[in-house]
């Protein structure tokens, strides 16, 4: 209540200061006069009368004043006038007042479009239940690698095993085709367990999820459609649910829909690598060892309350280290691992988004620090007014919070325009970020962001402004206040040392961001020149996959793909056509297996070599530019029914048979229920799949008679254009069968700039900021020279008039901004020594203390900042020496 | 309670001022002629220091203030003890009393 009434009171008086004034007047103008006729009516003459209330009352206006202070003016209203009063100094110093706002929106405006993503990413919780307890379970292979698919039996035995998850679904992603009264089409599935909706929580918009129920054998076929599938293909019409849809040629009915925003797709060893439309009940049923065995369900769990994830991954390594004892032949060495849902979404995009955070707090400091040089420069043409406010018994706490309240003024409206860089920026990240990493569809402009941004531009009022407005309300009054004392006096060198502390430290800010971004650049044109194994230019590749309702037989595929392949080489422009079951760098199912070399002894169980196994026909290797390093490619023959023979890469011939020659060795390699062992024919150049920066695996070549694939993958190298001939090509398979979809059309070069384009985002990000702060520091350095000269405008002078050479005086003032830059360089240099090490992992082929990188964007900064200095220098060169002298 | 022995003098002006408002009704002058009347002209309130005292009390909601017609045919600003304002006034005498009755006993027991 009395809080409330004072707050009332107070805001009255803001904005009616007057009528405040004036009835409080009005109150003691009352009593005056009542005092008046009560002493006239004791006997005065009017004028006595008058006199003595007068004097009794006392100063009336000092009352006024004194009452005042209960209704309004403290700390609020003091503010209320140094914001009117900054505004006012703002208006009138138009030229300062931008730029200064220019250069925080900037700085703040990088720094909100970062957070957003930060934001989105890294700290917003995920749209499920109990989000912190959602946990995707692994298994490591014996070679160490992470997230891998586990089988239905180790599934089976950590479900049955654990103690740690309420919920446990194992679920794995499918392409299918979706045909009906309309064009085939391909669809994702995620063949899951019907927990999986358990364990995330979320519910159905119409209709209702997987139940246990369906996961009963014999139980009626059915699907949960995605929103987007439901909107697009059944007019979001809730009639929907009972309707049966044709999935892979099998009827399934409709059960219900999931709401618009809801999707579960994780990106690793997904087979389809985009989030699911439809969900279909994941047959657990036991069935043959084969089925058991196979690995490639992937699991999600929900933790008990209270149970940490460190505690489930311990408990899971337990359960697995037992199922490597018990069944060695399927899990000799192999581990399992547990990973928090949000680690497996960001993991990988943490570490980078917290630099670029990093890198964009660098870009607001420079931005602060020439801010800071900017209110100086004002301050200059402003000491007499300060002084004049001094003089008149303002205190310095008084002057400072003035103008700490310009600074935060100027703070806010960068941030106002700041927030329009960064509703640019955040439009434009989706362009360049990459896509198989993370969607940053949702980032937007939220509260949670413009809080940031506002908590960031007073920050950055008070950090640029504190370090001015303290100097400046330490002027000598009498310095000041006299005309002329400018020139030498001891603020104006104490000025230009802050001055030169603020370039300085700009300076070395731009070296940290440049040494960082020149790493970048570095390691991506590294990356560029990786002999990856394959020529990209001019290769169409697609993806054909044929549903088992219609193929159910090898044969049939093996026919239809030789068929098309038939096709293809005949179109005009196709200079040579082959197929694959997984284009290199393609991510996907990467996977190791292992394989026997006939006639060597047996290693024991786990320990086997092992190695990528591919599907392919003749074509392939001329048509990816795959060289034959030895003995023959497949024959005619070998395309058109089985005949055990395959080709291996270098690298598997290299570290198997480094003395003998591989060619008629024989292999079994486990893709088989039986030993099925093929003779090596040729020997092909290693080829990049996983990645650009993993080594070439060591690879087997299986002609696709020998391991027939429901899906292949074309690839096309075309005289012209690739993409002119994808309608073509199309057609051509419609022709073989027009229900059949075609999906996946890219070039070559595209899957090649997708496998870059993380580290075409990090380096086009932070070159971006780098960039931004070189300028800025560039801005900075001219600005301080620009002063420097203005103020030895008297002193060159006197040396021009004394026979001083232009020249000499532009070599001076040059002098002058290399010392400042250099020391920047240095500092600069320095602090990257010890920050850059924090981009390992995002470097490749290049350390993270590189000598070239260093010393290019060393002399980069030099070279710059003499472009900053030269035109003060050339100012100062063309002083006429009569003027200067006279100038006082 | 704590207030009134910490801020003694301004307490007492406050109580003061509640006192010569709960016989009824008065305007700034009526309440220092009031208070004069009370204490045989021994207490004399200062303009200068009832008025930003009479604002406090005003805020914390122990006083009412409304413009009326005086008798005289002027018009002043009526100032009304409010429901926690004669609550305050209590609490405010029977902690002075407790002062008055502490110090009256040390003052005897040095004598």
């Amino acid at each position: 209540m009395k809080w409330f009434n004072i707050l009332r009171d107070r805001l009255r008086a803001l904005r009616k200061r007057d009528s405040v004034i004036h009835d409080i007047d009005r109150e003691m103008r009352s009593h005056l006069h009542l005092q008046i006729e009560e002493n006239i009516k004791a006997g005065m003459s009017p004028d006595e009368a008058r006199e003595k209330a007068r004097r009794s009352f006392g100063n009336l206006n000092r009352a006024v004043d004194a009452a005042y202070d209960v209704k309004g003016g403290g700390l609020f209203e003091t503010l209320v006038q140094d914001i009117r009063y900054g505004t006012r100094v703002l208006l009138k110093h138009k030229g300062f007042t931008s730029i200064a706002v220019i250069t925080l929106a900037l700085g703040i405006g990088a720094n909100s479009a970062i957070f957003s993503v930060v934001n989105e990413l890294l700290l917003r919780p995920l749209p499920y239940q109990d989000p912190d307890r959602i946990v995707m379970l692994w298994e490591v292979s014996p070679e160490g690698r992470r997230q891998n698919t586990t089988s239905r039996a180790n599934f089976r035995a950590w479900h049955a095993q654990s103690t740690s998850y309420e919920h446990m679904a194992a679920f794995s992603d499918q392409r299918l085709t979706l045909t009906g009264n309309f064009e085939p089409e391909e669809v994702s599935g995620q063949m899951a367990m019907p927990e999986i909706f358990k364990v995330l929580g979320v519910q159905p918009i119409l209709g209702r999820t997987l139940l246990p129920e369906d996961a009963q054998p014999n139980s009626a076929l059915v699907v949960v459609l995605s929103h987007g599938l439901w909107q697009r293909r059944f007019g979001g019409q809730a009639s929907v649910i009972g309707q049966p849809i044709m999935l892979n040629g099998i009827n399934r009915e409709v059960v219900g829909v999931m709401p618009p925003n809801f999707q579960f797709h994780i990106k690793q060893r997904s087979g389809t690598g985009r989030p699911a439309e439809v969900w279909l009940n994941l047959p657990m049923a036991t069935g043959n060892t084969e089925n058991e065995r196979g690995r490639f369900l992937s699991t999600v769990a929900k933790l008990k309350p209270g149970v940490t994830a460190e505690q489930a991954g311990a408990e899971l390594r337990t359960i697995e280290a037992r199922l490597s004892d018990e069944v060695p032949e399927f899990n000799k060495n192999y581990s399992a691992e547990v990973l928090p849902l949000r680690e497996q979404f960001f993991g990988n995009v943490r570490r980078p988004l917290w630099l670029m955070l990093g890198a964009v707090g660098f870009v607001l400091l420079i931005a602060c620090a020439n801010v800071a040089n900017l209110l100086l420069s004002l301050a200059t043409s402003r000491e007499k007014e300060i002084a004049l406010r001094a003089a008149l018994g303002a205190r310095r706490s008084r002057i400072v919070r003035q103008l700490l309240t310009e600074s935060l003024l100027l703070a806010l409206l960068g941030s106002a325009l700041g927030l329009g860089v960064a509703w640019l920026g955040i439009k434009a990240l989706p362009l360049i970020s990459p896509r198989d990493v993370v969607s940053l569809q949702g980032v937007s402009l939220n509260s949670s962001v413009l809080l940031w941004t506002l908590g960031v531009s007073i920050l950055t009022g008070i950090i640029f402004g504190l370090a001015p407005a303290l100097h400046i309300s330490r002027l000598n009054l009498n310095d000041s206040l006299k005309e002329g004392g400018k020139a030498d006096s001891g603020q104006a060198t104490g000025s230009r040392r802050l001055r030169s502390v603020l370039v300085v430290s700009e300076i070395a800010l731009a070296v940290v961001l440049l040494a960082s971004a020149g790493l970048l650049i570095r390691s991506f044109i590294r990356l560029q020149q990786v002999d990856r194994g394959f020529n990209s230019d001019n290769v169409l590749s697609m993806v054909v996959r044929l549903p088992f309702a219609r193929y159910p037989e090898d044969a049939q595929l093996v026919q239809f793909f030789n068929q098309s392949m038939e096709r293809m080489r005949n179109l005009p422009g196709v200079r040579s056509a082959g197929m694959v079951n997984f284009l290199p760098l393609y991510g996907g199912l990467g996977s190791s297996t292992g394989f026997k070399i006939i006639g060597r002894p047996e290693p024991p169980p786990g320990q086997g070599p092992s190695c990528d196994v591919r599907v392919v026909d003749a074509g392939y290797f001329p048509t990816l530019g795959i060289p034959l390093l030895r003995g023959r490619n497949f024959s005619d023959a070998e395309l058109r029914e089985s005949k055990r023979v395959i080709l291996i890469n270098n690298a598997l011939a290299r570290k198997h048979f480094p003395n003998e020659d591989p060619i008629g060795q024989r292999l079994d390699v486990a893709m088989f229920e039986t030993p099925m062992p093929a003779e090596i024919v040729g020997i092909v150049g290693n080829v990049r799949y996983d990645s650009l920066i993993d080594e070439a695996p060591e690879a087997v070549y299986f002609p696709h008679p020998d391991l027939a694939y429901p899906f292949m993958t074309l690839v096309l190298r075309t005289d012209g254009d690739p993409t002119a001939i994808a309608t073509a090509v199309q057609r051509e398979i419609r022709a073989l069968d027009p229900n059949q979809p075609v999906s996946d059309v890219r070039t070559m070069d595209q899957v090649m700039s997708e496998a870059v384009s993380r580290s075409r985002f990090n380096t086009l990000l932070l070159a971006l900021f780098a960039g931004l702060a070189t300028l800025l520091s560039a801005v900075g350095i001219f600005g301080v020279m620009n002063y420097s000269v203005a103020l030895r405008t008297r002193e060159i002078g006197l040396r021009l008039a004394v026979g001083a050479q232009p020249r000499q005086v532009l070599l001076l003032i040059l002098k002058q901004g290399l010392t400042l830059t250099v020391v920047g360089v240095g500092l600069g240099l320095l602090a990257a020594f010890a920050l850059t090490r924090l981009l390992t992992g995002l470097l490749f082929g290049v350390e993270a203390v590189d000598a070239t990188t260093f010393t290019t964007i060393s002399l980069l900064l030099v070279f710059v900042s003499l472009l900053a200095c030269y035109l003060p220098a050339r100012r100062a060169m063309r002083i006429d020496p009569m003027t200067a002298l006279r100038y006082e | 309670m704590a207030k009134a022995k910490a801020d003694l003098l301004q307490g007492t002006l406050d109580m003061l001022i509640l006192k010569s408002l709960s016989l009824g009704e008065l305007h700034g002058y009526g309440i220092i002629q009031r208070i004069r009347q009370l204490s045989d002209e021994m207490l004399n309130v200062e303009q200068g220091s009832l008025y930003p005292a009479l604002y406090r009390i005003e805020q914390k909601g122990w006083v009412s203030a409304r413009w009326d017609v005086h008798d005289t045919g002027r018009e002043a600003k009526f100032y009304k003890l409010t429901r926690s304002g004669r609550k305050q006034l209590e609490t405010q005498e029977a902690s002075w009393d407790r002062l008055v009755l502490a110090i009256t006993k040390v003052r005897q027991a040095t004598t």
